[in-house]
């Protein structure tokens, strides 16, 4: 299934406060799109609109499967879900208290992902193979980096077309980063997704982009055709390397 | 003293096989879900006068007559649920007036009963009460007589099959799973395309459930009338505390404990002791052990 997802001129926030406005981006089939910013400036705020945690002010949220057009706004997270996009969570958000097996087979609770479940065990036990001799231990007992790994397995599991994910970098170690960073690239490359990644760690979020935006309070700042744009930009010079 | 004591150990799994029953669906609201359901044990006794009543005119048994009813009291639990969720849960304000909501109910449920069959107590009529099954007819045991009252005997086996289906239920089905998961964090639950509130409220369909069940099983061991709900609340909280909040198995071990250790207690003591056991051995396990004796964590 080709699928692609364009957010056309969206204002959203939280009750008065409004964070986003008059947004849009595209993530084509096959891409690799990050969204960078630092904190504060939107990023999850924009993946929580599209995963019907927050309902937009206005605009639209267009997903296309297979040419199939439906317009995400005002669905519900499970409709969203359904529909064949995944979130891994700022936070990670495991359920603490259940098993990492668990974790993970509350990640096939959509339908079509119930059918493929032992099939997508089976995948991601062979990307970490560290979740599965941890497989019976409580995901709270468990490193951050681990628990990332629970959080990307997860997302992994409902079967997704689209994998959304919002600061996998946050409180890992340098070197978990780049391990992190690196599997979501295996991830997308043997699932064929369509990953829309939102990062502040913009050394490494460029090594698996093909295009990105610079998101600045709650607006695309700039727009980056390729990974070698976002490295050359100025303004990424300005906010993140502090030249 | 032998005797009297083997005797007392096995009364005391057998009630606590019960005690396991009314506990089940507390384990599930109160553990797993964080709702203070303190109406639980009044939706037990209204289990106890459905079986009267249908034992009563139609004769039927009362455990069999509680698993005919099974949908209603599922259907009555998630009634229950909406109502407290569009009420106080939307608007945050569940702990207290959450709490009043389910005291209420619990009154208002004792007092239904009072005006329907009055303050009598009630009994139920089924070939197994009054009969024992002698443990010395099966195996050689000398001096010892051991005998398990079927009155005790068949609640028990029904609590530990009920037991063994709901933690298979929510061990093994999503929709079981994300009822594990919902308290930990809704979002995420979200995320993974489950509706929280549809969870909780299938959740507390099914705890409802449990107690028509829990409700023929203590009209068979004994008499009921309407407030005797009410002798159930600390004892069955105490239970599932020390069961781990949530833990099923947990949940059934702590209650035998609590069985064995009121039988033991009014046997040796006196029966007026036996309702200090579970506040007792609650006490010095929360000292010991605040996750309960059965905790994951």
């Amino acid at each position: 299934m080709a699928s692609s997802l364009t957010v056309n001129n969206i204002d959203g926030g939280y009750g008065s406060v409004r964070v986003l406005h008059d947004l849009s981006i595209t993530v084509d089939f096959g891409e690799t799109v990050v969204l960078l910013g630092s904190n504060g400036n939107g990023k999850s705020t924009l993946l929580k609109c599209i995963t019907g945690l927050i309902k937009p002010d206005r605009g639209e949220i267009i997903l296309n499967v297979d040419g199939e057009k439906t317009d995400l706004v005002g669905k519900t997270p499970e409709e969203v879900v359904t529909a064949g996009i995944s979130m891994v969570p700022e936070g990670r958000r495991l359920f603490p208290a259940l098993t990492v097996e668990e974790n993970l087979y509350l990640g096939a609770y959509r339908k079509f992902a119930r059918k493929k479940i032992s099939e997508n065990l089976d995948f991601v036990y062979e990307i970490f193979p560290r979740l599965k001799e941890r497989r019976n231990q409580l995901a709270g007992s468990m490193s951050g980096g681990e628990q990332q790994m629970v959080a990307v397995a997860r997302g992994i599991m409902s079967d997704p077309t689209i994998l959304l994910v919002d600061e996998p970098s946050v409180g890992l170690a340098p070197n978990l980063v780049s391990h992190m960073i690196g599997k979501i690239r295996e991830l997308k490359e043997k699932k064929n997704l369509t990953v829309l990644m939102a990062e502040q760690n913009f050394n490494q979020a460029i090594k698996i982009a093909d295009r990105g935006y610079i998101i600045v309070h709650g607006e695309i700042e700039f727009t980056a055709a390729s990974a070698d744009e976002l490295a050359n930009n100025e303004m990424i010079k300005q906010y993140y390397l502090g030249v | 003293m032998i005797e009297l004591f083997i005797n007392a150990v096995v009364a005391g799994v057998l009630l606590g096989g019960f005690y396991a029953a009314v506990a089940l669906g507390l384990s599930i609201v109160f553990g797993r879900l964080d709702i203070v359901n303190i109406a639980h044990p009044a939706f037990v006794i209204i289990g106890s006068y459905m079986a009267f009543y249908v034992n009563e005119n139609f004769g039927l048994d009362p455990i069999v007559t509680s698993f005919l009813f099974l949908p209603v009291f599922f259907l009555l639990g998630i009634v229950m649920y909406r109502f407290y969720y569009v009420c106080f849960e939307r608007t945050g304000q569940e702990s207290l007036s959450g709490l009043a909501y389910f005291f209420g109910i619990m009154f208002i449920i004792e007092v239904l009963i009072i005006l329907v069959y009055g303050v009598d107590y009630r009994n139920v009529q089924a070939p197994y009460i009054g009969h024992s099954l002698w443990i010395n007819d099966w195996i050689p045991l000398g001096d010892f007589r051991v005998s398990l009252p079927y009155r005790m005997l068949v609640p028990f086996v029904v609590a530990a099959v009920v037991t063994g289906g709901v933690y298979l239920y929510l061990s093994k089905t999503y929709l079981g799973r994300a009822i594990l998961a919902v308290s930990q964090d809704r979002v995420a639950l979200q995320l993974m395309g489950a509706n929280p509130i549809k969870v909780k409220q299938w959740a507390f369909g099914i705890a409802i459930a449990t107690a028509a069940i829990a409700g023929a099983l203590l009209i068979v061991i004994h008499p009921v009338e309407p407030s005797v709900g009410r002798l159930y609340i600390g004892r069955v909280f105490a239970i599932v505390i020390l069961g781990g909040m949530g833990s099923i198995s947990g949940t059934f071990f702590a209650a035998l404990m609590i069985g064995i250790a009121e039988t033991l207690i009014s046997t040796f003591i006196g029966p007026s002791w036996a309702p200090a056991a579970a506040y007792g051995i609650l006490l010095v396990t929360l000292a010991v052990r605040p996750q309960g004796l059965f905790g994951r964590a």
